[in-house]
């Protein structure tokens, strides 16, 4: 970290303390006043209707309670006094990955990862191949296809941002690719725990298939842990999130290929010129290193025993990073919520947000079909 | 224009870097690196004893 982002960030702080508040206050009424009460609520002759039927949860309740401050309290807007505080909610959901390392052991890994990197990698090149076809069948902008490419394969909101300088793409692309995505991905969010009840999915299975079939990164998590808020390993979070992190992780190698595809038979300028390993050094999500770090250490046992299924129960220390790691997606899930504007999202509109139906609904419901397909065969950690 | 609608702190304008009080995305991986490494030292000092 350089000293001056360094400083930008610290002198940014004290203005951020509100928002933090807020963040953190509603989720800890969620949690310990709202939760309970909808546990014990008596409601059409059921108690805990509420939660048996809606299947709501503190992430479901946390990411309503953002959109709900945003698009009806704040009128469309957050307010100054609020935003710098919204914008730390990236902070925690990355920081929860991380933390999330401690479910695994580089064994759990490298069986899991496996069988994510095929299923991930044929997704990825799948959606990039339907969206360059039906980009060029529907006569849609190159620069915008390229954008929605990408936006449509690996994980929404990154790589529209990662792609967009390489296609010559304007801001506009980037939005309509993102208000696009997002609002099918906060479709899927909030419809994908009640369909894998409803199909009696597993833990596994539901994660490999919303893993697979999400868009985005934030909208993975939010539907895994509103399936099953349980951190624990083989919960839908820790099955749904290792698919999620194979998929960030291809975000310079799908950089790369749009890129060369946008060039084809174009001369490139000088200084636009980027090679694989450029873009690996620039586009490589770091954090990434950070979750490796945690799944080394948990393997090597450095936070006591991992409580993997099958073996010792979990450490003092594992229990409680599970338990602060619900704390952080919570609050990072109520600020993610804060910034879904609706306003942004009937910006979606035209062929963009065709093709991107059309991709989103065949990768989502190909991915629940292959899932389905391949139940017996799936890796269990 | 659609541009013109963006708002200023919303998920569509994160081309602008405005998601974030870091400088840009690598500084908060980074960021989040050093907050977890933060938390986890604080979590193994309250278990030491357990």
């Amino acid at each position: 970290m350089t000293a001056a982002s360094e400083s930008g960030f610290f002198a940014q702080l004290p203005k951020a303390l509100p928002g933090l508040a807020l963040l953190i206050g509603t989720m800890v009424v969620i949690r310990l006043y709202v939760e309970p009460w909808m546990a014990g609520a008596v409601i059409l002759g059921q108690k805990g209707w509420l939660i048996k039927v809606t299947h709501l949860n503190y992430i479901l309740l946390g990411i309503i309670m953002g959109l709900l401050y945003r698009n009806v309290l704040f009128g469309g807007k957050l307010p100054e006094v609020f935003a710098d505080g919204f914008r730390l909610s990236r902070l925690f959901i990355k920081t929860g990955i991380i933390l999330l390392g401690s479910l695994y052991t580089m064994q759990a890994i490298v069986k899991l990862g496996a069988m994510a990197i095929f299923l991930i990698g044929g997704f990825v090149v799948l959606s990039i191949v339907m969206v360059l076809w039906l980009g060029r069948l529907l006569h849609m902008d190159r620069s915008m296809t390229g954008v929605m490419a990408n936006a449509c394969s690996i994980c929404g909101v990154s790589a529209a941002v990662a792609t967009a300088p390489a296609v010559e793409a304007k801001a506009t692309h980037v939005a309509y690719a993102i208000a696009t995505i997002l609002g099918f991905g906060i479709l899927t969010m909030f419809i994908s725990p009640f369909i894998g009840h409803a199909l009696g999915l597993n833990d596994l299975q539901y994660g490999a298939w919303v893993g697979t079939g999400i868009l985005n990164s934030g909208q993975v998590l939010a539907a895994c842990l509103a399936f099953n808020p349980t951190v624990a390993p083989g919960t839908a979070v820790s099955v749904g999130e290792i698919w999620n992190i194979m998929r960030v992780i291809s975000i310079p190698f799908a950089v790369f290929a749009v890129t060369v595809w946008y060039w084809a038979g174009h001369d490139q300028p000088q200084g636009q010129q980027k090679s694989l390993g450029t873009l690996l050094v620039e586009k490589f999500p770091v954090f990434v290193l950070g979750f490796l770090g945690m799944v080394l250490l948990t393997s090597i046992g450095a936070f006591g025993d991992a409580g993997i299924k099958g073996g010792p129960p979990a450490s003092a220390t594992i229990k409680m990073i599970r338990d602060w790691m619900q704390w952080i997606f919570g609050i990072g899930l109520v600020g993610m919520g804060g910034y879904i504007d609706f306003k942004e999202l009937r910006q979606a509109g035209g062929t963009p947000l065709k093709i991107g139906l059309i991709v989103g609904v065949t990768k989502y419901v190909l991915a629940l079909i292959v899932v389905l397909l391949i139940r017996d065969h799936l890796v269990e950690i | 224009m659609a541009e013109k609608q963006i708002g200023s702190e919303t998920v569509a304008s994160a081309a602008k870097g405005k998601m974030t009080l870091f400088r840009d995305d690598r500084q908060e991986d980074v960021g989040a690196i050093v907050f977890s490494i933060i938390l986890i030292a604080i979590i193994v000092v309250l278990t030491m004893n357990k």
